[in-house]
């Protein structure tokens, strides 16, 4: 399952969408949440997702596939979200399936570090009246090569 | 010549004063061409040449030296992407 929405998601039905009865051997879960990016007053920091309908879709149903031809899996859900956001809210939701964890580690890891590289969300950061778009880090696109085959 | 959707996000889409602009364009040109035609015809059209813009011709993502063919039909561009 892929999903780009405003709403927030809950953990625990997400957990319970990749178990498969008597297959599932491993569940390894990821939640990216807002922290508190300035030393301002916690309500007067704002934090806003950007992203391109349709693109964005596209890219995590692309990631999700090479996850899957790279690893055994049994089920992949990302949910990521868009538009206002507070501290302490919840981001994005990653989870997979797999009868074993080595291969649900990896495929976590795997899909995070593309996803952070490779769909298109845009994150904006306010606080008061200044505000300003988060560039992006060069770290992430060194955490690809990792994965480089 | 085909009549394009072109697109912009984020702070680029700031930069730009718009999200969107229809264009007819001679294609096939790549991204490159693009950007200097735009920059060019568009008021603050110049933050489009800025050096870290990103690009997609129907949201796959393309780099600055690849061809756009003529059966495109939306191309985006947009600062490097930060989700996650």
């Amino acid at each position: 399952m892929i999903q780009v929405q405003h709403e927030d998601f809950h953990v625990d039905a997400l957990y319970k969408r990749l178990l498969q009865r008597n297959k599932t051997g491993a569940v390894v879960m990821f939640v990216g949440l807002v922290r508190q990016f300035t030393d301002q007053p916690e309500a007067e920091c704002r934090f806003e997702l950007e992203h391109y309908p349709g693109m964005t879709e596209r890219n995590l149903q692309t990631i999700v596939d090479k996850a899957k031809l790279r690893w055994p899996l049994l089920d992949v859900c990302v949910v990521h979200r868009v538009g206002r956001l507070s501290v302490d809210d919840q981001i994005v939701f990653v989870g997979v399936s797999a009868a074993h964890r080595a291969e649900a580690f990896q495929a976590c890891d795997y899909i995070m570090d593309y996803l952070k590289s490779r769909a298109a969300f845009w994150k904006k950061e306010s606080h008061g009246t200044d505000s300003q778009w988060v560039a992006a880090n060069s770290n992430d696109d060194k955490s690809l090569e990792r994965w480089s085959e | 010549m085909p009549r394009v959707k072109v697109v912009f996000f984020a702070s680029l889409k700031e930069a730009m004063g718009k999200s969107e602009h229809h264009v007819e364009l001679d294609l096939p040109l790549t991204i490159t061409q693009i950007k200097q035609q735009l920059a060019s015809d568009l008021a603050h059209g110049d933050a489009l040449l800025a050096s870290g813009i990103q690009s997609s011709v129907d949201f796959e993502f393309t780099r600055d030296t690849d061809w756009v063919p003529e059966t495109a039909l939306e191309v985006a561009f947009f600062p490097p992407v930060t989700g996650g």
